[in-house]
């Protein structure tokens, strides 16, 4: 159990927060710009947004950087929070199978737009 | 003074008690809605499957956020995403040196918080009398 806790993994983490934060940015502001451009929102055009390859590839990286991101954040919660390890680690588990089960839902939710 | 001072201390870290530095408040609210964020994401996921599913659905979830409370709803969200975006291009800076001096990092922790709030207000303004989605 000696490094269960998680101590030599800080440097990963830390790169993997800001390389995904950096990834969702630049997305985030990319897809804006297409929801202005699209015009009057309605079904059609929002559904027209998600049709194209490049927006299923680029918004399942998108949600794939927001779980990375989500989870690290959590751990940092638990980290300072939760001091019994079994817990905290009981913690990390499932939000790691509950964040997987996402990941897996929006590629069917990206790719159910034909 | 500082015999006082200490006798004064504050055994932990009551929230009530203590005043945080701007840059703190900031620092919190960072980690606050980023952990409201990460345990909505299912949720979201949900509203993003329901819209798109059918004319319907997407109607039904347009509906939920234009008026009462899934427009505060929305407008709460917003405004986490907002404050969690903009206090994390200012700590990505800080991780880069930039903006580290006391007063620069001062000025940008309130145009951050203050941002943030100004865009959600303007939003919810806009989606108040442009008469929602």
């Amino acid at each position: 159990m000696r490094h269960v806790g998680g101590a030599h993994r800080g440097l990963d983490m830390w790169l993997l927060q800001r390389a995904s934060a950096l990834y969702m940015a630049g997305f985030l502001v990319a897809f804006l710009v297409l929801l202005l451009a699209a015009g009057p929102m309605g079904y059609e055009t929002w559904r027209g947004l998600f049709a194209p390859m490049y927006m299923k590839v680029g918004g399942l990286l998108f949600v794939t950087a927001l779980l990375v991101h989500a989870w690290i954040g959590l751990r940092e919660i638990f980290i300072d929070y939760v001091h019994c390890l079994v817990l905290r680690l009981g913690l990390y588990l499932a939000f790691g199978i509950l964040y997987l089960g996402c990941l897996a839902w929006s590629v069917d939710i990206l790719w159910s737009v034909k | 003074m500082n015999r006082q001072m200490n006798r004064k201390r504050p055994f932990f870290l009551n929230l009530l008690a203590i005043r945080l530095p701007i840059g703190g408040v900031v620092s919190i609210l960072h980690r606050v809605s980023g952990a409201a964020l990460s345990l909505l994401i299912p949720i979201l996921l949900y509203l993003l499957w329901r819209s798109l599913r059918s004319p319907a659905d997407y109607t039904a979830v347009a509906g939920f956020f234009s008026g009462g409370l899934g427009w505060l709803i929305g407008l709460g969200l917003l405004w986490a995403l907002l404050h969690h975006f903009l206090a994390g291009l200012r700590h990505l800076g800080l991780d880069f040196g930039l903006g580290e001096g006391r007063d620069r990092a001062r000025q940008t922790a309130w145009f951050s918080l203050a941002l943030a709030i100004a865009l959600t207000g303007l939003i919810g303004l806009s989606t108040l009398s442009g008469g929602g989605a």
